[in-house]
């Protein structure tokens, strides 16, 4: 049970495979750091820039590019929309934080139901297949779609660390991730920021999507359950530290992939609720990360 | 570290420190309060003085030093155990609960709320009908001896200013207990209503209470406190008599940013 | 006439979720989406502890809702520690956990579902028994929960939403108010869960699901958050309300999305347009 080669090509698949957890950790630690709001709708945005690549690529017949990009597109706008329509009004009125819950939780149950009327409960892939070249390598399966997925998600995350660093508006999302009030005394506009967000998580949410598309199938359900990994991954990386995050998705996606070692398979779902709770229990402010780090 | 020897010490802060990410707000802050006393706490806005009541009370725990009310180390305790052993205090932006009436708001004060260990009531019925009567009879009291009777069952947002403060004071005295922090209590307020809280807070440390005052009037200090301390930066820079305070040419420099 | 029963026995059962929820999210403010498991964990409690230990019904039930309240302060005690926002995750995390587990214990029947359960009554009048008993407890209920608002523990509640640090620092002990109020409503959720069991006597998890928070959050929502008659206009509209739609004869697989997209987007309708519901003057934002 425990040989060497397959303990390698667990690891090697379940690297491979946290690839879209980390986008998705990232896009909601993103979110809930810039605008301190535990942004469920994300489940929605997932859920309709899936759909909107199936329908581009697999009933339009479009090549992947291009329906990667309409569903891109759809994403950012219902980002846009929820942010400009409902939380910025939400946040006008000052609502507490238990409305904007209700309503990110109920734009989210909303999409599900809205997508399984329009494309019903089986389970969709954005490949007619789902096979990819395979190579050996030292006895490990690398199949291009794992290469493909470690490029793409090394290339988002090079990408949104040198917005963050480097750019003003990355500057100014930090400033009001830090004191949205302050900023704005000094002229930086918290809305814009929280929008910019919204986008860039909209973004990050869409290459996750099409990866874990390309991968596995997908039924209007599903991004609600995908979401709780990211969730647990956001807490666990310590609130506030995007690289947390991404640490913690890479981790929990091996250890839920490894997880076949030692208990029986009808039991590996339950096992993300069980570390759930462990992490609400023993690490509700993130596992020690060393300050330095943090600022990821 | 032992208890005090000198039984009349209420409270004692000993070598605390706080931060907030980079910033320290309290520094080797050594303090007693005595029963009886009224400490007068000054110095400028940020000099970490509302800081020092939130770590007594408890809101804030302090990242070294430790604090304790006469022999009893406070580390560790929730807000609500140090409220129930007898630290009371009020806030400099009053926080009146709005949905309530004056008179409930003051019966929400005792130390231990008759209603609100709801199996424990259900019982034991006759206790807490008693606890309920003992608190209300008390509330009443409180509220005649104010002065604020005529609006027990007006809502916070009918009343005025000096009145809000007042019935905050008077949801303080409710505690009944040995110490009472008072943050600002002279803010905003003028005529019958500074009487008023000047003769409450005489009243309460005559009794024994060890009060302890943040303020800005100089006036009032003047008058009621006996001690006091002077804060900037998160640090006390000098306590002693009010006089001596007063004419120091060092809180002079740091208060109004050069002599008098 | 059985039909009419039915659709009564649901209005009283959706009345008691409905108004326990209120307790917890109206007045306490907690947020969780996991009401509807304490509703199937003293469901499939009682029928279980009657059906393979014998205990009779009556004392079945009571043991389940027990069971339920007991369940929720292990949800809520350790999430409410770290804050408010974490109940929240952590009922999202038992809801969906929950189903999955049961699917997986073949005692409680697995995914194909619990039968043979016990009925309450039996005989003739076992409908109309029902049905007087279950309207009988809904009243109760709203009663209880009326009770517990208003008057002393109530007003403990509304210093509590109001300024939590304040009625802290006069010595009032803010958590245990929260969980008492989510033990209660767990535990009457408990109890329309377990009354469910023996009338029905069939439970399988695909019952329990998200589509069951969205209906009850629904209701309260589209009643009025933070009143006492809301849940109950709430659970009548949103009882009568599927049953007109499957008047309408559509497939199932269109039928099931079409009413959880009723449900939800009647609570962003209210949300936006009439957040104090059908019933609430104020909403306690």
């Amino acid at each position: 049970m425990f040989d060497l080669p397959i303990l390698l090509q667990i690891g090697w698949t379940s690297v491979a495979t946290s690839t879209y957890y980390v986008l998705f950790a990232l896009a909601f630690a993103l979110t809930l750091k810039v605008a301190q709001v535990w942004n469920f709708v994300q489940a929605g945005t997932m859920g309709l820039a899936f759909y909107a690549m199936f329908a581009a690529m697999l009933g339009w017949g479009w090549p992947h590019p291009a329906g990667f990009v309409f569903g891109l597109a759809i994403a950012i706008a219902v980002s846009m929309a929820v942010e400009v329509w409902g939380y910025r009004v939400l946040r006008r009125r000052r609502s507490s934080p238990l409305l904007l819950f209700i309503f990110a939780i109920v734009v989210a149950e909303f999409v599900a139901y809205l997508l399984s009327l329009l494309f019903g409960t089986e389970p969709q892939s954005l490949t007619k297949s789902l096979a990819s070249e395979v190579h050996l390598v030292g006895g490990v399966a690398i199949s291009s779609w794992d290469l493909n997925a470690l490029a793409l998600t090394a290339a988002a995350c090079a990408a949104l660390f040198a917005f963050l660093r480097f750019t003003r508006q990355g500057q100014f999302l930090y400033a009001v991730a830090d004191n949205g009030e302050l900023a704005e005394l000094y002229g930086i506009s918290a809305n814009r920021a929280y929008l910019i967000a919204m986008v860039i998580a909209a973004t990050l949410v869409s290459v996750g999507v099409y990866l874990y598309g390309t991968r596995a199938s997908m039924i209007p359900s599903a991004p609600l359950e995908l979401m709780l990994l990211a969730v647990i991954a956001t807490i666990l990386g310590g609130i506030g530290s995007l690289l947390g995050a991404g640490l913690a998705a890479v981790f929990l996606s091996v250890l839920q992939s490894a997880s076949i070692l030692v208990i029986p398979s009808q039991w590996q779902s339950s096992l993300t609720y069980l570390v759930l709770f462990v992490v609400i229990l023993f690490f509700p402010t993130g596992f020690r990360v060393p300050a330095w780090l943090r600022r990821g | 570290m032992s208890a005090s020897a000198n039984p009349a010490v209420a409270i004692r802060v000993v070598d605390v420190r706080k931060h907030f990410g980079g910033i320290v707000v309290a520094e080797n802050v050594n303090l007693e309060i005595d029963a009886g006393e009224i400490l007068g706490l000054i110095g400028p806005n940020g000099a970490g003085k509302t800081t020092l009541f939130n770590l007594i009370s408890g809101i804030h725990s302090p990242d070294g030093g430790e604090i304790w009310l006469r022999d009893r180390p406070l580390g560790g305790l929730s807000v609500y155990r140090r409220a129930r052993l007898g630290i009371a205090r009020t806030w400099q932006n009053i926080r009146l609960f709005p949905t309530l009436s004056v008179l409930d708001n003051l019966l929400m004060g005792p130390r231990h709320y008759p209603g609100e260990a709801l199996f424990a009531g259900l019982f034991q019925p006759g206790a807490r009908r008693a606890a309920a009567q003992a608190a209300q009879a008390r509330a009443e009291a409180i509220l005649a001896r104010i002065g604020l009777e005529t609006v027990r069952d007006k809502v916070p947002g009918e009343l005025p200013f000096g009145q809000q403060k007042l019935v905050g004071l008077a949801r303080t005295l409710m505690n009944d207990g040995e110490v009472l922090l008072l943050d600002e209590p002279m803010a905003g307020v003028e005529g019958q209503v500074y009487e008023t809280i000047k003769q409450v807070v005489r009243d309460e440390a005559a009794a024994g209470r060890a009060v302890c005052v943040v303020e800005h009037n100089v006036s009032f200090i003047r008058d009621l406190c006996t001690r006091a301390v002077f804060m900037f930066n998160g640090r006390i820079e000098q306590s002693g008599t009010v006089e001596e305070l007063l004419a120091s040419d060092k809180l002079a420099e740091l208060y109004f940013g050069g002599k008098k | 006439m059985e039909y009419i029963y039915s659709v009564l026995i649901l209005i009283g059962i959706y009345t008691i979720m409905a108004s326990s929820f209120n307790l917890i999210i109206g007045f306490g403010g907690l947020i969780s989406i996991a009401h509807p498991i304490f509703f199937a964990l003293a469901a499939y409690a009682s029928a279980l502890l009657n059906l393979r230990l014998g205990v009779p019904i009556p004392l079945a039930i009571v043991l389940g809702a027990l069971f339920s309240a007991g369940m929720s302060v292990m949800l809520s005690l350790p999430s409410l520690r770290v804050s408010g926002d974490y109940l929240l995750i952590a009922s999202i995390g038992f809801q969906l956990g929950f189903v999955e587990v049961i699917k997986n214990i073949d005692f409680a029947g697995a995914a194909s579902g619990l039968t043979g359960i016990e009925s309450l009554f039996s005989g003739p009048f076992r409908s109309l028994g029902f049905t007087v008993t279950i309207l009988v407890i809904a009243a109760a209920v709203v009663w209880l929960v009326h009770w517990l608002t208003h008057g002393e523990y109530g007003r403990a509640i509304h210093a509590m939403r109001d300024d939590e640090e304040c009625f802290a620092s006069l010595g009032r002990n803010a958590m245990a108010i929260k969980i008492t109020i989510f033990a209660v409503g767990s535990g009457l959720a408990g109890l329309a869960g377990a009354l469910y069991a023996h009338y029905f006597q069939f439970l399988s998890p695909e019952q329990f699901g998200i589509i069951q928070s969205a209906l009850i959050l629904t209701m309260v929502v589209v009643g009025g958050m933070g009143t006492t008659a809301g849940p109950v206009v709430g659970a009548l509209l949103l009882t009568a309300l599927p049953q007109v739609i499957t008047f309408l004869n559509l497939p199932p697989s269109i039928m099931a999305p079409l009413q959880g997209m009723l449900y939800t987007g009647l609570v962003l309708v209210f949300l936006f347009v009439r957040p104090a519901g059908l019933v609430g003057k104020k909403l306690r934002q």
